[in-house]
């Protein structure tokens, strides 16, 4: 779920370089955390306007840039490289399973600038690329999560079963 | 068309599918016109009755079409970009002032985490340093003085920061455009109060935290 849960562990994971808490870089993090749970706050309470949401995300995308801060697949995947909307599939993206070249790709398209991402599904392949870099964040210890704020969004029946996987692996 | 746009899942195919059902219905019903309303084509209503009620709708004929229009620059489209509206429109202003109360509430929590502490004998420095960096979508903001009187004792939350305005929605749901120069806003949190001087923060909020603020000469106003 695209809750608070996952969202602050894998910004964490992602700093493979683990100095001594390096200060400026956390308050980034929190400010890039803060921003991507407000884009989902606000749609989560008016699902017509996306431009609110848009901006955020656009804002968040500007700071991450500037800071050359490295983020989670898992998150980057949520936000469309090309209009930087927030992708919540069954409201602002469509989400279509197809098969091509004998594989299983997962097809996002984003529903304001028609642009789509493919992700390769091989149910076989479970464990993440960076298993080596999860041991090591695991030892060190991550900021308790933000709260989630209080409105979820509905869990659309077309969710093919290999994207659960991958969010609950980074969820250890 | 007339027929009804959604409908809730039974308690039995909810249990079959595994869909849980936090949302009211109306909500749920918001969230899906939403969907058809970005999905559908752009035709008007009558070409739309039309095609619907036609037998023959030819079904297969747009991928390809798509596939050519994504060949052209994949890198974002500046100018394209900008014409598509990312900013307000004029219905926010239906949206009453209450929902952008989880937004505050959101905010306040970021802070208090950010500052580790409500007011126990942190020097008010540290906390302004902090301001500084953090992020201000979401705060509740006045105006205190300003050159221009019209301006002064505005209260809202802020809902878009660029490079020389705030945009703020006040209890009235009116949106208000205020340029930061030559004004001083306050923010308050857990009793401590800040000023900011807008002459200075004349920056986008995200490179705002990529800069280094130095103490220049103290203008007021």
């Amino acid at each position: 779920m695209l809750g608070a849960g996952p969202v602050d562990g894998s910004v964490w994971r992602a700093r493979s370089a683990w100095m001594a808490g390096p200060v400026k870089d956390r308050e980034a993090f929190q400010r890039l955390n803060f921003l991507y749970q407000a884009a989902h706050c606000v749609l989560a309470q008016d699902p017509e306007n996306q431009a609110l949401a848009r901006f955020y995300c656009h804002t968040e995308r500007t700071i991450a840039k500037r800071l050359v801060l490295r983020r989670d697949p898992s998150v980057k995947r949520t936000l469309c490289r090309g209009c930087s909307s927030l992708l919540i599939p069954g409201l602002t993206c469509t989400q279509r399973q197809r098969r091509c070249k004998g594989q299983r790709w997962t097809v996002q398209t984003c529903l304001t600038c028609q642009r789509s991402q493919r992700f390769l599904n091989n149910p076989r392949h479970v464990l993440w690329g960076d298993r080596p870099e999860a041991q090591l964040g695991n030892q060190a210890d991550p900021k308790p999560p933000q709260p989630l704020p209080n409105t979820a969004h509905p869990i659309p029946a077309q969710l093919p079963e290999e994207k659960v996987q991958p969010q609950s692996s980074s969820h250890q | 068309m007339t027929s009804a746009v959604y409908h809730a899942f039974s308690q039995k195919e909810a249990k079959e599918f595994d869909v849980q059902q936090h949302m009211g219905a109306q909500r749920a019903e918001a969230f899906v016109r939403a969907f058809l309303r970005r999905s559908m084509p752009r035709m008007s209503q009558q070409a739309l009755e039309d095609h619907l009620q036609r037998k023959a709708v030819v079904l297969e004929y747009f991928t390809h079409r798509k596939q050519k229009e994504k060949r052209k620059k994949s890198k974002g489209l500046s100018a394209k970009q900008r014409r598509e509206l990312r900013l307000f429109d004029i219905k926010p202003e239906q949206q009453r002032y209450s929902l952008f109360l989880p937004l505050h509430e959101l905010w306040k929590q970021y802070i208090r985490d950010l500052c580790n502490g409500l007011k126990p004998d942190t020097q008010p420095q540290m906390i302004q340093a902090k301001l500084l960096k953090a992020d201000l979508h979401g705060a509740i903001v006045s105006v205190t003085k300003s050159k221009c009187p019209s301006y002064v004792g505005v209260t809202g939350i802020l809902l878009q920061e660029t490079k020389h305005v705030f945009k703020i929605i006040t209890k009235e749901d009116r949106l208000k455009v205020i340029p930061k120069q030559n004004c001083v806003f306050t923010v308050e949190i857990d009793g401590f109060i800040s000023y900011i001087y807008g002459s200075k923060f004349q920056l986008r909020s995200s490179e705002r935290s990529a800069k280094k603020f130095k103490a220049k000469g103290t203008i007021d106003l």
